[in-house]
């Protein structure tokens, strides 16, 4: 053992490799937007993904047709893979604030070259979040009725429900965030266009600039803004994964109706947010080579808050089966069983496999140092909480409190259609910002190089 | 003949930029403005070191105003407009209001923050004699450009130069208005 922990990366650890310059930087980021040529693997992956996309498109226009029954809900298990993996998106998508906005607020120096691939992240996932509930409802041509607006029928959104709170944290969120995303890009969409060669890119990169031209003045409204909009950000997106957590915690059904809720679910944010944008930075550090930008020293410690989040969320499990076993309630004390012991128990155990043993690897430097490990673990991870999602949203409904009640769920091949084609909306939409957009934050790396050179 | 909007200089580095910049400063020039790929520090207390903008302010206020607005909108609603009886629930059920109100008042205020950082930067603003500077074109990748502008009292474009050549400029250029 003494031998992977002395081999700990040291404390002053190169951020940037050490022969990245201000200049090489802005160009080596700014050719991958402004590539005459796309890259074949890029292809290769928009083909897949708009290939998913197609899936949702026609999985959407048959359930909008024939309803939702053609997923496997129904009573009693009428929530099943669909707000599953609504939660599972939010979560995914809240990873990418909490890098990018909490450790913004703790100056954490490897924040700076992977913030934009958070956001692009979330910027993907969310609208994955969003289309589950709508999906969801019996009649989603319906659904801007949650619309606090005065309309001529006089009917108001019952705002004491917690799923009116869920609708309105998502909608906040999803412009919130890309409105910091854009004060977060603006002044690299600049560098673009300066370094663009052709009319039509200059133009393109010169509407979307709005201007920027770097003066003092603009830097120092933009960093005041940017630092308050964190400031926000932050607790902002412990606010919209809590109330997701309330949506079940306010139900009286066994197995949901527990405190714990809003933090369960922001550990599993935190986890399953940091291993996507690990598998991410992996992946756009492979496919750009862009390995002088994103070093050991990020992926150092991506993983130790991927850890971090492993072990908060160890304790949240550790007290979902205490409070069950210590109750006097026998009803979510058989709820629990069910479970962990019935139906639902090999997806229950392995997801605790998945997301608290297996990432305990991650305590060696060896493991934080080996890019496929990494891989594999944070994949595990976001197949882990999947299916974590999924055991509490069905097992609690499956095992309500009368016995003549109880039933089981199976998802339809709609319902996998469902999450294949959510999964094509994300990728799509990400392989679009990889393409449009400087994937490196430019301007904070610039600094972080400054700080390297004066070390 | 066309105006001048002022003459650019573009520094290797950001220590030049900022002794150039308290150069000016002290010799009682007002109008510059230096253009840098980054916020370099210490630059801005010598360029603009007048009162800050009010921004934080400016987003405080829009908290409170977003926090009423969404606090008003739920009451409205739910008390005076639309009220349904839930289990004998109060109307005005406060603590149900609050995840509302929260959510309000931070899209208000990010709103807020964003449209008024724009606006204090003058931004969108898609021309800019700027842009024509020589100098100007790395300014936004690895140069430090500092523009002294037409308008100071004490601007005269030969003298500027040869300031700025004693200063350590790589690049001097004359910027058309």
């Amino acid at each position: 053992m003494a031998m992977t922990l002395t081999s700990e990366l040291p404390a002053d650890a190169p951020i940037v490799g050490p022969e990245v310059t201000l200049t090489t930087l802005s160009e080596e980021v700014s050719s991958r937007v402004l590539m005459s040529r796309t890259p074949l693997w890029w292809w290769i992956g928009f083909g897949i993904s708009v290939a998913l996309l197609l899936v949702l498109v026609v999985q959407m226009a048959v359930l909008f047709i024939v309803g939702i029954g053609v997923w496997g809900v129904n009573i009693p298990v009428a929530w099943g893979l669909a707000i599953a993996e609504y939660v599972w998106w939010i979560a995914l998508a809240s990873g990418g604030t909490i890098v990018s906005a909490l450790f913004f607020l703790t100056r954490s120096p490897w924040r700076s070259a992977t913030n934009r691939i958070a956001e692009s992240m979330l910027l993907s996932a969310a609208p994955c979040a969003g289309l589950m509930p709508i999906m969801h409802l019996g009649r989603p041509g319906l659904f801007y009725w949650l619309f606090p607006y005065s309309n001529v029928m006089g009917v108001w959104p019952q705002v004491r429900s917690p799923l009116w709170w869920d609708f309105i944290c998502l909608l906040c969120y999803i412009l919130m965030s890309i409105m910091y995303y854009y004060a977060g890009i603006l002044p690299d969409l600049a560098t673009v266009r300066d370094l663009a060669s052709t009319r039509a890119k200059k133009i393109f990169y010169g509407i979307l600039a709005l201007g920027w031209r770097g003066s003092v003045a603009e830097w120092q409204n933009q960093r005041i803004v940017y630092a308050i909009m964190s400031a926000i950000m932050a607790p902002m997106v412990i606010s919209v994964h809590s109330v997701v957590g309330l949506d079940f915690a306010a139900g009286l059904t066994p197995g949901w109706h527990d405190t714990q809720f809003p933090p369960y679910f922001f550990f599993g944010a935190v986890i399953s947010g940091t291993a996507l944008i690990v598998m991410l930075t992996i992946l756009v550090r492979w496919g750009y080579s862009l390995q002088d930008l994103l070093t050991e020293y990020h992926f150092n410690a991506m993983a130790k808050v991927m850890l971090v989040g492993s072990l908060m969320l160890a304790y949240a499990y550790v007290w979902e089966a205490f409070g069950p076993l210590y109750t006097s309630d026998v009803a979510e004390r058989t709820e629990f069983f069910h479970r962990a012991f019935g139906f639902t128990a090999p997806l229950f155990w392995s997801e605790k496999i998945l997301t608290v043993v297996v990432p305990q690897l991650l305590w060696f430097p060896a493991v934080r140092r080996n890019q496929l490990l990494l891989l594999l673990i944070s994949g595990g991870v976001i197949i882990g909480m999947w299916q974590e999602r999924v055991v509490f949203t069905t097992a609690s409904l499956e095992h309500n409190y009368m016995p003549s009640y109880w039933g089981y769920y199976f998802p339809t091949l709609w319902d996998w259609a469902t999450l294949a084609g959510t999964i094509g909306l994300f990728l799509t939409l990400f392989f679009l910002f990889l393409r449009f957009a400087p994937i490196i934050s430019l301007a904070e790396v610039r600094e972080i190089i400054e700080e390297e050179k004066s070390k | 003949m066309t105006k001048l909007f002022g003459v650019a200089a573009e520094f290797a580095s950001p220590d030049a930029v900022r002794t150039a910049a308290e150069d000016l400063r002290q010799s009682g020039f007002r109008a510059f403005e230096a253009y840098t790929p980054y916020p370099v520090e210490g630059l801005d207390r010598i360029i603009h070191p007048g009162p800050k903008p009010l921004l934080p302010l400016l987003m405080f206020a829009a908290a409170v105003l977003g926090a009423a607005w969404g606090y008003w909108i739920q009451y409205w609603g739910e008390a005076l407009n639309y009220p349904i009886n839930v289990g004998g629930r109060p109307y005005n059920s406060w603590p149900a209001f609050m995840v509302g109100t929260f959510e309000f008042m931070l899209l208000v205020t990010i709103a807020a923050g964003f449209v008024g950082m724009l606006a204090a930067s003058g931004l969108p603003r898609l021309y800019h004699p700027i842009f024509e500077a020589k100098a100007f074109e790395r300014a936004s990748r690895d140069r430090f450009v500092l523009c002294l502008e037409a308008a100071d009292p004490l601007f005269d474009a030969t003298a500027v130069r040869s300031r700025f050549e004693r200063l350590g400029a790589e690049r001097i250029d004359e910027v058309r208005a």
